[in-house]
């Protein structure tokens, strides 16, 4: 990493160099130029004054034009040839063009390679911050359940504590210990995901199946949190994604949900699929917490938690829609989240390819 | 604090259901009347209307974060001592804590003894300036021209100028003044204005002595009140060196 960004600043620096080499040469050639058909220009008027003073001393036009023949004799006055004037002119132009054409192709190269390389190392500054900046969530993320975890612990060494005060605690405890591992599976989720280090499959998956498979594992949580999950998606409905994607993706989205009701001491999710225009859209409508109309993107950046808690004990690690949009963006396809504001429920919108008819399993 | 005495109340600011809990029950036990706030947005609208005597603040809250919560605090001329809570515990974030107003910093995950202990000596360090500055003739400080209402936070300096001090200005000039005439060491004071391990260096110390140089002294390079006693720390006279 550090001896690629050593070449990369070294090349940069090179090729400003070069730049300004190419500058100062077009620069220096213009007044070469410039300096060469003066001379020129001063060259044949001395001629022509001699040959003007040869003409007054009474040698013939015919031997002048021989000695000298870029000198014409008109009418007893002895000057320049026209097609010699005329010759210096376009050797003026002809350099010139030369140069800018040149100047200006070679300028134009430097250029094109100093913002690639300048664009590089700006990326991988971005990459580095970026990099930083997990580090420090990650590090955010953890120590929050620790130090929580650490709390507990302590209020129950320092103090007595009656049985449902000692039950609280321990809730707590399981629950931060649970958002722990959940974590972890998450983090090194997202990390695999990052560096495109997954083995995507593309293949047809019937999405009903996979649904109804997520529920059955969130119905007693659902139940508990006294939330009613509607689904209606038609039988057969059938994208393409990869299986344990498509799974993740759904309980992510689902769970998501469920946090986003648990604050408001129930409520519903309704889930409903359709087929349109060669994709499949699957909508989970909840009556939870809501989001502000502009944080619609932000919520899917990493360690984004709108509403932290809200008294839930079931509450997120940032992580999980930041992942379902990039699994959604692996099987080609996307998602998106409404909401009309805070308190008002929100919807999330996942949109696949359909799989082709030839292709249903 | 005594669990006796009026209830003090502290404000707790924290974004994290669980820690919030664990710390308000703790706060709770030990006598003290706690509020909550999940957001610095809710926190800065409650303290608009009421008062409290700490502040429990943690530095990544969602939205405004803690530091420029209190920023804002001490820009709106707010007093109320702040202890940070944060992940992040290297002495670079503690300064960056301690500069944005804060008066202690505590990196998660944390004892709990020891943070009672902190919001304790927090405490007693403000009751001691408060108590200090409680009668007439303690409140006011008058030197060289300069007039210093630390009741307020608020002093006129020698050329007329209205100066608006921070706590930690304050309580620093409060304890000088205790002790005019008197070498008071730079431990001495951040024992007595920040407690114990909060800062790094005492070099802290030596910034703030500049700045109170530079809003009382008439030539702040040559100060005749706010003199360096070196190898030791400082001494304060109201009078001016001869």
């Amino acid at each position: 990493m550090k001896a690629a960004r050593v070449f990369q600043l070294t090349t940069l620096a090179l090729l400003v160099v070069s730049a300004v080499q190419v500058g100062y040469w077009v620069f220096d050639q213009r007044s070469y130029t410039i300096e060469k058909v003066h001379a020129a220009r001063a060259a044949y008027a001395e001629q022509a004054a001699a040959a003007q003073a040869l003409l007054d001393a009474g040698v013939s036009a015919g031997r002048i034009q021989q000695m000298l023949p870029p000198i014409v004799v008109e009418g007893g006055h002895a000057s320049l040839a026209p097609k010699v004037e005329e010759m210096l002119r376009t050797e003026e132009r002809r350099r010139y063009n030369r140069y800018a054409w040149e100047g200006a192709f070679f300028m134009l190269a430097l250029g094109a390679c100093i913002t690639v390389i300048g664009r590089a190392l700006r990326a991988e500054a971005r990459v580095l911050e970026e990099q930083d900046n997990f580090l420090a969530l990650v590090s955010h993320q953890f120590k929050t359940p620790l130090a929580s975890l650490q709390l507990s612990l302590e209020t129950m060494a320092l103090r007595t504590l009656s049985p449902e005060q000692a039950r609280t605690l321990i809730d707590r405890m399981l629950a931060d210990l649970a958002r722990m591992e959940a974590m972890v599976t998450q983090i090194l989720e997202s990390a695999r995901l990052e560096r495109g280090r997954v083995d995507f499959k593309s293949e047809p998956l019937d999405l009903g199946a996979a649904v109804t498979r997520v529920i059955a594992h969130l119905e007693e949580r659902a139940r508990q949190e006294r939330i009613a999950i509607s689904c209606d998606i038609e039988p057969g409905l059938q994208v393409v994604s990869d299986p344990l994607a498509l799974d993740v993706v759904v309980r992510n989205i689902l769970e998501n949900a469920l946090s986003a009701v648990t604050p408001h001491g129930g409520g519903s999710i309704a889930l409903s699929a359709r087929a349109q225009n060669g994709e499949v859209e699957l909508s989970v409508r909840d009556s939870g917490v809501g989001f502000r109309s502009g944080d619609g993107t932000r919520l899917f950046e990493r360690f984004t938690r709108l509403h932290p808690g809200g008294g839930s004990t079931h509450y997120g690690t940032g992580l999980g829609l930041f992942i379902v949009q990039r699994l959604m963006h692996l099987a080609h396809g996307r998602v998106s989240a409404h909401s009309d504001g805070v308190g008002q429920g929100a919807r999330f919108v996942l949109t696949w390819p359909a799989a082709a008819q030839g292709q249903r399993s | 604090m005594s669990a006796t005495a009026p209830a003090t109340r502290v404000l707790v600011v924290e974004d994290d259901p669980h820690l919030a809990a664990g710390v308000m029950e703790n706060l709770r036990a030990e006598g003290y009347e706690v509020s909550a706030a999940g957001d610095a947005e809710r926190a800065l609208e409650w303290l608009r209307g009421q008062h409290c005597a700490l502040i429990v603040l943690d530095v990544m809250l969602p939205g405004i974060d803690g530091l420029a919560m209190c920023r804002t605090l001490r820009e709106q001329g707010n007093n109320t001592p702040v202890l940070f809570l944060t992940a992040r515990g290297d002495p670079v974030d503690r300064v960056r804590g301690l500069e944005a107003g804060g008066d202690d910093y505590l990196a998660k995950p944390f004892h709990l003894q020891e943070f009672l202990l902190r919001v304790r000596a927090i405490l007693r360090r403000w009751d001691w300036y408060r108590s200090a500055s409680a009668t007439a003739a303690t409140a006011v400080l008058r030197f060289g021209g300069n007039e210093v209402d630390f009741r307020a936070f608020h002093a006129r300096a020698w050329n007329g100028d209205a100066q608006e001090l921070t706590e930690k200005e304050a309580m620093i000039l409060k304890v000088l003044a205790e002790h005019a005439g008197e070498i008071v060491s730079r431990e001495d004071l951040l024992e007595r204005v920040w407690g114990y391990d909060v800062f790094p260096s005492t070099r802290t110390v030596d910034n703030f002595i500049l700045r109170l140089r530079k809003r009382f002294e008439k030539d702040p390079a040559n100060p005749r009140h706010f003199l360096t006693v070196w190898g030791v720390g400082y001494r304060f006279l109201t009078e001016g060196e001869p």
